[in-house]
């Protein structure tokens, strides 16, 4: 009787930062299922807009449009952040990856900010009526996901400082910038409805 | 040395590799070490237990409806207490019984039909057990403390709204489900990754087996389907605690959008609930008809179909609620449609059957229950997609009929099937053939004669949920029928749970094969170790197991003094490179309490939320912090 073949994997890398790792498809699908979120909301959206004779309601004023687009230069570089560390995390560039998530961060605090400014001029509140509630929807989800992915930005460059980055954190600096990028790309469309939306759907 | 595999190769320091594997995937002591646990199986059977559970505990509400629905004008349940039944009913049937059973059985089987270790994220899959079970407390909770949900299982707006129930019922209900998604886009995210990344070499994408086929499909659907729950969910419970307008139409919101969000979920979750099953079916069909399942490109063509389709029906839940005509015409079209992609898999089964040599098991009358009863129940499908029938007999028994015809037959008989298939597997004996088939007339005698009246109710026009009715309707005979039919079911289950505890403990030993099956979860052993396999079996073809055992390969060079595992190319399965799993934590265990912290409090005050999300964040810290412990370290001249 011949023996079973083996096939001896003994050579294969223990580790692997990159699009094969099972943790970046996980981020990859967190993303999906995020995506598919926000796609809900904002057929919702249009659903309530297109049974409505006036929009925005009576009372309700447009958004102003000037700091949310200032807000997009920042938000759109700091992914070059986001890559640099995510490049470095594969190469074990411990300055690259810091200096990258420094980058990615400041620039991220700073939409923030502007954000935050901007949402002190809106003159309607969730509770008014629907165009309020779908309005600060969009807005509220996008910075809760946006609050949590800062935050943990923060711990993966405190762990890369204290010099805990092993394949494991690396790993989570590359695929941080999964989810990174498209907390990004999704502000657009949302970026869109929320500032424009009102003027393109207008009836009047 | 223990060996569970039933055909090992011919290594060097193979008793060392063992002790070692038997070291590193040991479960820690005690209720912490219970806490603790990552592996599979073992999650995978918690899942099943508390479905099964929560089957019994809804099958028992089932029992109270038949018994109040036994007689005209009975009094047995007063009309609040049945709303309240008939809803939990619906609910537990729904989100604590269907869906995580066919995760639990997804967790347990698919890492072993795809000769890993364990799924990809077993810390995430642990959490989304716990997140199931706070789900299944928090409503039960609500159950005995008087807060039960009762505005029907899909709680429409306006009724569930502050307005017409005031209260926290409808807040049980809304944040019960927040839970159970949870846990199911846990289980989904892990279930594709599993399946993309980590199948053993050789299992290419055109050999893997149609049971996992059917996961990754319902995975994805998971994926796609579950945020729309969420939504809707979150819309009616914001409207009721923070005063949002979602949903009320006093402020420009709209309740029907509801119906569209929640059916675009729920029509696709009935698709969840049962393309699963019909990879039970394959794998039963396959191993009792001792050969192949017949057009293996066509059944998974057609499931993929199925999977896309059933996302373009939603609206045939809504015909009556006046939607335009030519949206009817489609969603009409649609629902007819899924009738051809469900036919072809029927008939690659009989195909199958016709061609092998069936062996009467069991599970095999299991199947041909659910063929039989699955295709009545898809008769009356294609039925009511036509609009002008379904206005007739919408919101009445003819519809509560089609749905159990196509939910029990579709998936619950499979699931029976499976269960009596993979006992073996699971605990190492095999459940009692002659009690079985008992069990499965008289399940099948009951469940017609419970059902079938149902349609005659429906066209005598019969409203659902209605708690009583007058005598002079004449309904009085048919569901006294119905509800003997309902005590007959019951008999089944006790029948079923009889042979499980007696074949536990005496049941003849299964060994690894009993039924000499094709797919790789049989190449360990009964029941199968924490670690699956001693080396990883390689899929030669499409049925391993029926590979002669000199022709067999294995898999060797994993580490096995940590949880090393095998990641494999997408398409080819080609290896990869080795990937370290996380060990037992019980940190997941403290994320899901910080966030049922947040979920529950959220319903009394919104600012839960916040303060759950703080504590959540310190629960993630916990679980993501790198121990050195655990670090990976590069082992000489091998750099990533």
């Amino acid at each position: 009787m011949t023996e079973p073949k083996t096939i001896d994997v003994s050579h294969l890398p223990p580790y692997d930062i990159s699009s094969q790792a099972p943790l970046w498809w996980g981020q990859l699908l967190l993303a999906g299922i995020e995506g598919m979120m926000f796609c809900i909301l904002m057929a919702a959206y249009f659903y309530v807009r297109l049974r409505m004779d006036v929009w925005p309601p009576p009372g309700d004023q447009y958004p102003h449009k000037l700091l949310a687009t200032i807000g997009l230069v920042p938000l759109l570089l700091s992914c070059v952040g986001s890559y640099w560390a995510g490049e470095a995390a594969k190469k074990d560039d411990r300055g690259g990856m810091i200096k990258g998530l420094l980058l990615n961060l400041v620039l991220a605090l700073t939409f923030f900010v502007i954000r935050v400014l901007d949402w002190y001029s809106l003159n309607f509140s969730y509770k008014a009526d629907a165009f309020g509630t779908y309005m600060w929807t969009f807005l509220a989800v996008h910075a809760y996901d946006y609050t949590a992915d800062v935050i943990f930005t923060l711990v993966l460059l405190f762990l890369v400082l204290i010099g805990r980055h092993g394949p494991r954190v690396r790993l989570g600096v590359h695929v941080d910038s999964v989810v990174w990028y498209f907390l990004v790309l999704i502000w657009i469309p949302l970026y869109v409805i929320v500032y424009w939306g009102p003027n393109i759907l207008e009836t009047q | 040395m223990i060996q569970t595999q039933d055909v090992l190769p011919n290594v060097p320091n193979q008793e060392e590799d063992i002790s070692n594997l038997e070291r590193v995937w040991r479960r820690g002591r005690g209720l912490f070490g219970w806490l603790s646990v990552t592996t599979h199986q073992a999650i995978g059977m918690r899942y099943i237990v508390t479905a099964f559970v929560m089957l019994l505990v809804g099958g028992i509400e089932a029992l109270l409806m038949r018994i109040q629905l036994a007689k005209p004008n009975n009094t047995f349940l007063n009309p609040d207490l049945y709303n309240q039944i008939f809803t939990t009913h619906g609910t537990t049937m729904m989100f604590l019984f269907a869906v995580p059973m066919m995760e639990g059985m997804a967790i347990y089987l698919v890492p072993l039909m795809c000769g890993t270790r364990n799924v990809a994220f077993p810390r995430l899959n642990a959490f989304g057990y716990w997140m199931f079970l706070g789900g299944v407390l928090f409503l039960y909770w609500g159950v005995f403390t008087g807060a039960a949900p009762d505005m029907g299982w899909f709680a429409y707006p306006p009724l569930s709204g502050p307005q017409f129930t005031p209260g926290k019922r409808t807040d049980v209900w809304a944040q019960m489900i927040t839970f159970t998604e949870f846990s199911a886009l846990c289980v989904a995210t892990e279930i594709v990754v599993t399946i993309l990344k980590m199948r053993t070499p050789g299992m290419t994408l055109n050999r893997i087996p149609l049971y996992v086929w059917s996961l990754l499909i319902q995975s994805f659907m998971v994926i796609f389907a579950m945020p729309a729950i969420v939504v809707a969910s979150s819309y009616l419970l914001s409207d009721r605690t923070i005063g949002t307008h979602f949903v009320n139409p006093a402020e420009g919101g709209d309740p029907l959008l509801y119906q569209h969000i929640f059916w675009f979920f729920g029509h696709p979750e009935v698709y969840i609930i049962f393309i699963p099953a019909l990879g039970f079916v394959s794998a039963i069909v396959s191993a009792n008809a001792r050969r192949e399942v017949f057009g293996y490109p066509a059944m998974v063509l057609s499931q993929i179909a199925n999977g896309f389709i059933a996302f373009g029906l939603w609206v045939h839940h809504m015909f009556a609620t006046g939607l335009p005509q030519i949206g009817e015409a489609f969603f009409t079209a649609s629902s007819m449609m899924i009738a051809i992609t469900s036919g072809v898999q029927i008939f690659c089964w009989i195909a199958t059957l016709w061609t092998g040599r069936p062996r009467m098991t069991t599970s095999l009358y299991f199947v041909y229950g659910f063929i039989a009863i699955f295709v009545l129940g898809g008769m009356t499908g294609v039925m009511l997609a036509s609009v002008p029938l379904d206005l007739q007999v919408h919101d009445t028994y003819f519809v509560i009929a089609h749905f159990h015809y196509v939910l029990i037959g579709g998936a619950v008989f499979p699931l029976f099937g499976a269960f009596y298939h993979w006992f073996p597997k699971m605990t190492g004996r095999l459940m009692s053939e002659r009690l079985g088939r008992w069990n499965f007339w008289v399940l099948f005698i009951g469940f017609n004669l419970t059902f079938f009246p149902m349609h005659i109710l429906g066209l005598k026009g019969m409203p659902r949920r209605v708690y009583t009715y007058p005598p002079e309707v004449g309904w009085g005979s048919i569901s006294q029928l119905a509800t003997l039919g309902a005590f007959i079911i019951a008999i089944g289950g006790i029948m079923f749970l009889a042979n499980v505890f007696m074949s536990r403990k005496t049941g003849s030993v299964a060994g690894n094969n009993p039924w000499e099956a094709d797919s790789l979860e049989w190449a360990a052993s009964s029941p199968p170790a924490p670690y699956n396999f001693e080396y990883l079996p390689v899929a030669t073809t499409r049925t391993p197991m029926w590979v002669p055992r000199e022709e067999r390969a294995f898999v060797t060079g994993l580490r096995t003094d940590r949880r090393e595992v095998l990641v494999t190319t997408l398409m080819d399965a080609e290896p990869h490179h080795r990937y370290v799993l996380p060990g037992s934590s019980i940190w997941p265990f403290i994320t899901a309490i910080t966030v049922t912290i947040g979920f529950i409090g959220s319903v009394f005050n919104p600012w839960y939320i916040i303060s759950g999300s703080i504590l959540t964040f310190f629960g993630l810290l916990g679980w993501f912090w790198p121990r050195r412990s655990t670090e990976i370290r590069d082992e000489a001249g091998v750099r990533a």
